[in-house]
């Protein structure tokens, strides 16, 4: 009698509006890369295929996974891991939120080793987030969302899921998320990060701040903003810019490591 | 009747004949002046399919209520025609001393129709040949300039270049190629000078008004155009992935840097200048040119050319033969990659095309060719996926692919591909849209910029003020109340802006418009830029107009025009 054994695979849910964070949590960067290339190359691995699942508007780099869209806005989790379960070709998935900075292929590995439905159990919590799930479920996170019923615990419950001790897990700190910008940046910190990011100026603030970049610590974007007001005066008649792809202005907004945030004048065009 | 003089002077040009002809004060409510009176005028004297080289295609030039008046940026005036080089309507504004003294002529607007037998010019009134046929603007303003305020084509007008421009004082009404409508009736210039003051309904409450403004536009909102000007936008748009280079084969250019503002004006401007009535003075000369962002891509990064004093060369004789720059160098940029691609033996790219300009203002060799606009160019030459333009008219220096809100604009703007008429740009830099992610949202907020150019374009005002306003259509309706005496509100200023959008549309519509027109070159679509996003975006904005799906105005809007 034959079996055949259960292949593995991963879903990263990339499509939520990180508003803790100000802004998308796939492009923080970490450890020279991109969050979401750092828990995709993780995920690698551990797993054959790996899915990630975006929303209809963020737009990710190319990255060394499959990539699908949210086919309803606002489902939460549960409609990003359904999506992922449906385009998966691997029998039993990790699925894992994009702010997955100190996950290891070791503690995947473990998740899926159950063989079926499983998710660790921490400070009486389940992580839903951290916790493998069988292809088959997919019609059943189906159901589940057209009758509203929208954690993926519920999902998780269906399957009769097995519970997973934290003392059973290695690397558990791959348990952590990131909420909030301090939750990014003291994470940085933690992990030992080159805490320098740089800002350029562009147009009059060029010569209004005499140089053209000047180093910063990386930081909230007040923090980084208060070392370029030693220099200039920033106001309304600025617009700034995070990597050249993101205005900003929000304070509170993370600025990592090698990042740039760039100070250009607001009337911006003719 | 306050701010206005609820007529307009046609002159005909065949007859050597003018006259006034009355304008309700109804129509003058409706549409205001500039661009909105100007298409008003045009959609009243241009028969139906008029060819825009025909005698019977009417040269408008529309003044504003604003005209005259101490409001600072005020002095403008719009010239309207069908252009020739897109078969659209085309208004393109100008600035300085000629909208003052047109206005002064005691009219509202100047309507030239038919053409001359012999080249001539028109000097207050007085038709007759002129001996500056073949001259630079610059050359002819100068030997009329005793005579009054003088705008005059270049050899590209006088050779009916289709991306000719009307120049006066060093300032151009520079798209669509007016200056070869003017051209095409042998005019080579118009003078005017009157003494008919315009009466204002409170002139307290608009020096009050000019008082204030003139204040909020030394401030930050200026700041850009007062300390670098437009050209500050090169370094800006190249950091940012959005600087057209190559013929859009690129969106950022290796030399930038050495082309900058940041670099160049500390060493090459050497003057700074502004309009009549202007307190921002965005005119920045570099080595004694006046150097503009739009000149600096187009005859730049567009052509690979990355040496500042070609560029700068470049742009100079653009201005002395009287050409558009952004379409001049668009289309040899065009030309370019047809050579490179082996369909054309032509310009290579990062050569400087400085004898082409040349040959291009007197149609002779190559330049007979790409006299006629990069969409003609393609449709002997091939190469359409590529060619530059969105109805004919070039694009400027925004590239669609990473500002996609600015893409919607160029899509369906009513000159063309046109930043000016649009302004979505605004959107894209902000955080209100995604930049790189055009969406059906970011389309119906596209709207609102739009409709303020439609505003500012018909007061008129600069749009470089535009940051100084903190509710327009209020502060508007504010001055106009002044100026007129009208009980104008902001509501109904939304309405009359709404409104010009539509009448331009109207125009479009009645000469051939096709929904097929609104979209961009195939060279700019790709997995990052879909052509479904875009057309999701079309239809957006079509339906958030109140026009149908496929942006026809509706028998209603249509009831509402002349």
């Amino acid at each position: 009698m034959y079996t055949t054994a259960v292949t593995h695979g991963a879903i990263v849910l990339c499509g939520g509006l990180s508003k803790r964070m100000h802004r998308a949590k796939a492009f923080l960067p970490w450890r020279g890369r991109t969050m979401i290339e750092h828990v995709v190359g993780v995920l690698r691995q551990a797993v054959d295929d790996v899915v990630v699942v975006t929303s209809a508007e963020l737009d990710l780099p190319a990255i060394d996974a499959r990539v699908v869209r949210d086919r309803e806005p606002r489902l939460g989790p549960l409609g990003g891991i359904r999506e992922g379960l449906d385009a998966s070709t691997a029998g039993l998935c990790y699925a894992t939120s994009t702010d997955a900075p100190f996950l290891t292929a070791a503690f995947v590995r473990k998740v899926l080793s159950f063989g079926g439905a499983a998710a660790p159990e921490a400070d009486g919590v389940v992580q839903s987030l951290a916790a493998a799930y069988p292809r088959a479920l997919a019609p059943v996170a189906a159901r589940l969302i057209a009758g509203g019923r929208m954690r993926p615990l519920f999902l998780l419950e269906e399957a009769g899921y097995r519970r997973i001790a934290a003392a059973e897990l290695p690397d558990i700190e791959s348990l952590q998320n990131l909420n909030t910008s301090d939750d990014y940046l003291a994470a940085l910190r933690r992990d030992g990060a080159d805490m320098r990011a740089t800002v350029e100026f562009l147009g009059t603030a060029r010569a209004k701040a005499g140089v053209a970049t000047l180093d910063v610590p990386a930081g909230r974007l007040e923090e980084v903003l208060r070392a370029v007001r030693e220099r200039m005066t920033i106001d309304d008649a600025h617009l700034l810019s995070l990597n050249g792809r993101q205005f900003v202005r929000d304070p509170a907004v993370p600025v990592g490591p090698g990042e740039r945030v760039l100070v250009m004048d607001a009337a911006a065009g003719g | 009747m306050h701010g206005f003089h609820g007529r307009y002077w046609r002159f005909d040009l065949t007859t050597g004949r003018g006259a006034h002809v009355a304008i309700d004060e109804a129509v003058l409510r409706r549409f205001l002046g500039g661009s909105g009176l100007g298409a008003w005028l045009l959609h009243r004297e241009a028969p139906r399919g008029v060819d825009p080289f025909a005698p019977e295609a009417p040269l408008v030039f529309a003044f504003s209520p604003l005209v005259g008046t101490p409001l600072t940026t005020s002095a403008k005036f719009a010239v309207v025609a069908k252009s020739p080089l897109t078969g659209c309507i085309s208004d393109a504004l100008s600035s300085s001393h000629f909208a003052i003294a047109g206005k002064r002529l005691g009219v509202d607007a100047l309507v030239i129709t038919g053409a001359c037998r012999e080249p001539s010019e028109l000097v207050c009134g007085d038709l007759r040949a002129t001996p500056h046929w073949g001259k630079t603007s610059a050359e002819t303003e100068a030997a009329l300039a005793s005579h009054g305020r003088v705008a005059s084509i270049g050899v590209a007008g006088e050779n009916l270049v289709r991306y000719a421009t009307i120049s006066n004082e060093g300032r151009h009404a520079g798209r669509g190629g007016l200056g070869a409508v003017m051209g095409a009736k042998k005019l080579k210039a118009i003078v005017v000078r009157g003494d008919v003051p315009t009466p204002l309904a409170d002139p307290a409450r608009v020096y009050a008004i000019a008082k204030d403004l003139s204040k909020r536009s030394f401030g930050p909102a200026t700041a850009k155009y007062r300390e670098l000007g437009t050209v500050a936008n090169l370094l800006t748009f190249n950091r940012l992935n959005a600087l057209p280079t190559r013929n859009f084969q690129a969106s950022a250019f290796e030399d930038a840097p050495a082309l900058s503002a940041e670099r160049l004006a500390p060493v090459r401007e050497k003057a700074q200048k502004s309009c009549a009535s202007c307190t921002i003075g965005c005119e920045h000369i570099w080595d004694g040119t006046r150097m503009e962002y739009e000149s600096l891509f187009a005859l730049g990064p567009m052509l690979g050319v990355g040496d500042p004093d070609a560029v700068i060369a470049l742009s100079r004789r653009c201005d002395e033969l009287g050409l558009d720059t952004i379409s001049a160098g668009g289309t040899i940029a065009f030309a370019m990659e047809l050579t490179q691609r082996g369909l054309l033996d032509g310009p290579r790219f990062g050569e400087v095309p400085l004898p082409l300009l040349d040959d291009i203002a007197h149609r002779r060799g190559l330049g007979a060719l790409l006299a006629e606009g990069s969409k003609r160019v393609a449709e002997q030459r091939g190469g359409a996926d590529f060619a530059p333009h969105v109805k004919g008219l070039e694009l400027p220096g925004y590239d669609p692919r990473t500002l996609q809100t600015m893409a919607l604009g160029f899509a369906v703007g009513t000159r063309g591909a046109d930043h000016n008429r649009s302004g979505a740009y605004e959107l894209d830099f902000s955080e209100r849209v995604d930049r790189f992610h055009g969406t059906e949202d970011a389309a119906r907020l596209a709207i609102g910029p739009e409709d303020r150019a439609a505003l500012i374009d018909s007061l008129i005002l600069c749009k470089f003020l535009r940051g100084v306003f903190t509710d327009l259509f209020a502060e508007s309706a504010d001055m106009l109340r002044a100026v007129t005496g009208w009980e104008v509100t902001a509501d109904e200023l939304r309405a009359t802006a709404a409104r010009i959008v539509n009448l331009k549309k109207a125009f479009n519509m009645r000469e051939g418009w096709t929904p097929a027109s609104d979209t961009l070159p195939a060279r700019l679509f790709s997995d990052a830029f879909p052509r479904e996003r875009l057309e999701r975006m079309v239809r957006a904005y079509n339906l958030a107009r109140g026009w149908t799906e496929d942006g026809r105005l509706t028998e209603a809007q249509l009831a509402e025009l002349p």
